[in-house]
């Protein structure tokens, strides 16, 4: 446990250092990351005069470097590293700081009396110790100085140091409110003309089981909910990365530099690179999310993640890289055709339509706890598939063979896209001076 | 040997408008050769044909008697009209990651964008976002992108537009030098004076064709013979109206520039010169390049 949390502390205490220094103004020598990446391309193997993807790694790899070093991935990734930490630490924290224990003050302690208490906690699950009391002035005197936080004064009464509402849901509360209904309860059977043992009997009756005509709401499974974790995290990922392709395409329209780029490299290999550089720093910031993640939930003991089904974990990753393949063509191509950021919105909306579709439709089926047909119809569409299909890998309704199936689809549907795209791209990204429309693009040549 | 750049027929039409009308010409390594034309006159569509940006309806583009295709292309140099870098990134890392989308090594990449942006007076903003640089500082990036390859031929859409006269000097210095060392260069311009100083050769086009092409020298020696007399006193020249065969082209300061189409008479010119005052200058001129310029696209 020790070594565990020190992993972590080290861990993030290298990443905030990376962060942090990675951006430093004009300081590439000071950049750790920069440094490391800069000794790894000149003493790799391929250093000097080969290139591993040709223009399109040189493409992907200027791409990677500039992105890891802007300042937009570096908030991004600090805030979502912050909040998976926040949604694995708080949990746990919160469960620990709750006061479901506490010190009860017995006056006239029979032992029958102490089982009843005992019994009672043990209902409501909360935590007691007790503590015999000789008189009820010395308990209230514990009870003042917060040594007990109850004291119960035989079957006469309890005593509190303030006041339980009746809206009071905290552990300690209900304790109290069960404690002194069944105590309540005890006395009155003893007066009635019950023995001791008659009536403790019948106070700590159970409750008459109630049967439904329906079967009950299982809870979720763990492959469930890291479905649906990971349909979550599918859709803020693609949704980040694929604006930066939607941006970056726009920008390097805008600035002029892709004529420059143009004159050496072709357009499918200038379009293929910056994708792939996107798409590389998007499944590492996805993948050290993951990691970090299960870790810190191992760490902390959180439940969150415990057993975190790898097949679903495993489904989601490839599911990522899937829709980030497809849907990035088609952003990119909507990016040549603007050149400024107004007209990059307009085309935004259009575009993440398919998106939400099937992030919704996921979401909603994983949330009720059986995917609808719908979302079984879905995960066959490869727009929508990103969603729908880890989904039921979750829920485990779908079979190898259909996954399979599906992932075919989409590579097919991906190459389609990408071949329009490049067509798009190339027709319009060195058109300058005003929004280029589609159908002007499909009808003329490159260059205008 | 010299090899040469040619532009064979080139055609491109947009839609109802011409931008390039079967232009031809040549352009052969070892020179600075000026392209020159009126806006719109097709000089951007033909440099953006060189580089295959520009889809052509007819014509071909050839260096060194083949046509050229993307490995011939990795050794050309651009620089567009527009600028275009990355406005984010280290301007060392720019020119370098441009050296090596040329084909260049990591290490021959570095060392050559070392060099280049120190001849070009920007080595000490090596370490700076390309933002950050003043405009012409920015241009000289753009030249030294274009240059860090060593490339054979060296395109270049108005590379002196807006400079100071420190900035011309130092890129004009470095196209006549890479000229000297064989490199092809066709660079576009408006400003005639500069490209006068700086050419060997000029090619001029209007509407997609080429309508003059020679050496500076020819072009300059060639047509009307011209005369500049400046008659004391005189400042507009009004004496010049009436001699027989001399149009006056230009009235500067008190100098007349005068054309002189083949029946006039130098002699004539300086008796009515004389007649209207004393005659403190008198002297054949070259053609200027402006007026070749003007009287090509006027024709």
């Amino acid at each position: 446990m020790k070594t565990g949390v020190l992993v972590v502390v080290v861990l993030a205490g290298a990443l905030l250092v990376v962060v942090r220094r990675t951006r430093s103004r004009g300081s590439r020598a000071q950049s750790p990351l920069v440094a490391g990446l800069t000794w790894f391309r000149r003493r790799a193997p391929w250093a000097g005069a080969h290139k591993p993807l040709g223009d399109t790694g040189l493409v992907a790899g200027r791409e990677i470097r500039e992105r890891m070093r802007g300042r937009v991935f570096r908030v991004v990734t600090a805030i979502l590293f912050v909040a998976v930490a926040a949604a694995i630490v708080i949990p746990p924290a919160l469960h620990s700081a709750n006061p479901g224990s506490a010190e009860v003050g017995v006056v006239r302690a029979s032992p029958a009396l102490e089982d009843q208490v005992l019994s009672v906690a043990k209902s409501v699950k909360f935590s007691v110790r007790l503590v015999d009391e000789p008189d009820l002035a010395t308990a209230k005197a514990a009870l003042s100085a917060a040594r007990v936080k109850l004291v119960v004064d035989g079957t006469t009464s309890l005593v509190v140091d303030n006041p339980v509402s009746a809206s009071d849901t905290s552990a300690g509360a209900q304790f109290v409110r069960a404690l002194a209904g069944t105590l309540g309860a005890e006395k009155a059977f003893v007066s009635a003309g019950l023995s001791q043992a008659q009536a403790s009997i019948v106070a700590r009756a159970k409750a008459l089981p109630v049967m439904s005509l329906k079967p009950a709401k299982r809870s979720r499974t763990t492959a469930e909910s890291t479905a649906l974790i990971g349909v979550v995290m599918i859709f803020v990922v693609l949704t980040q990365y694929l604006t930066w392709t939607l941006m970056g395409v726009m920008e390097e329209k805008a600035s002029r530099v892709v004529e420059v780029l143009l004159a050496t490299v072709r357009p499918v290999q200038l379009l293929a690179g910056k994708l792939l550089g996107i798409g590389v720093v998007a499944m590492v910031q996805a993948g050290a999310l993951v990691a970090f993640a299960l870790l810190l939930a191992d760490v902390v003991g959180s439940s969150v993640l415990r057993g975190a089904a790898p097949l679903v974990v495993a489904a989601s990753l490839a599911w990522l890289v899937l829709g980030y393949a497809f849907y990035s063509w088609l952003y990119a191509a909507a990016g040549s055709l603007a050149e400024r950021q107004d007209q990059v919105q307009s085309m935004a909306l259009p575009l993440s339509a398919p998106m939400l579709l099937g992030y919704i439709v996921a979401l909603t089926g994983a949330s009720s706890g059986s995917p609808s047909l719908l979302v079984k119809v879905l995960a066959y569409l490869p727009p929508t598939a990103p969603f729908a299909m880890p989904t039921l890998v979750g829920f485990g309704q779908v079979a190898w063979w259909q996954f399979a199936i599906s992932v075919a689809l989409s590579l097919l549907a991906t190459v389609g896209v990408a071949l329009g795209a490049a067509r798009v791209y190339r027709r319009a990204v060195l058109r300058t001076g005003r929004r280029v429309r589609l159908r002007d693009v499909v009808t003329s040549r490159a260059g205008g | 040997m010299i090899d040469v750049l040619e532009l064979q027929g080139l055609r491109r039409r947009f839609g109802d408008l011409v931008a390039l009308d079967g232009l031809s010409f040549d352009v052969p390594s070892g020179e600075v050769v000026g392209f020159l034309g009126p806006n719109g006159a097709g000089k951007t569509t033909a440099m953006r044909a060189v580089f295959g940006l520009t889809d052509l309806d007819a014509g071909a583009v050839r260096w060194k008697g083949a046509p050229v295709d993307a490995v011939r292309r990795r050794r050309f140099g651009y620089m567009p009209e527009e600028r275009g870098l990355y406005p984010n990134m280290l301007v060392r890392d720019q020119v370098e990651y441009l050296g090596r989308l040329h084909g260049m090594t990591s290490v021959d990449a570095a060392t050559a964008a070392r060099h280049w942006l120190e001849r070009l007076e920007i080595a000490d903003r090596a370490e700076s976002k390309v933002e950050a640089l003043s405009h012409g500082n920015q241009q000289r990036v753009q030249l030294a992108a274009a240059l860090v390859h060593e490339p054979e031929v060296l395109v270049l859409d108005e590379p002196l537009a807006g400079l100071d006269p420190a900035g011309i000097d130092s890129i004009a210095g470095v196209l006549q030098e890479k000229a000297r060392s064989g490199c092809c260069v066709l660079f576009s311009s408006h400003q005639l004076d500069l490209v006068e100083d700086i050419c060997q050769s000029v090619a001029i086009i209007d509407h997609g064709r080429l309508v003059v092409a020679g050496t500076v020298d020819a072009l300059a020696t060639s047509g009307h013979r011209r005369l500049t007399v400046r008659v004391e006193g005189d400042r507009q020249g009004d004496w010049a109206a009436g001699v027989p065969g001399a149009t006056v082209s230009e009235v500067a300061g008190g100098e007349v520039r005068l054309v002189l189409d083949d029946t006039a008479d130098s002699d004539a010119v300086l008796d009515a010169a004389r007649a209207a005052g004393r005659v403190s200058q008198f002297a054949f001129a070259r053609r200027r390049l402006s007026e070749v310029f003007r009287e090509a696209v006027t024709a």
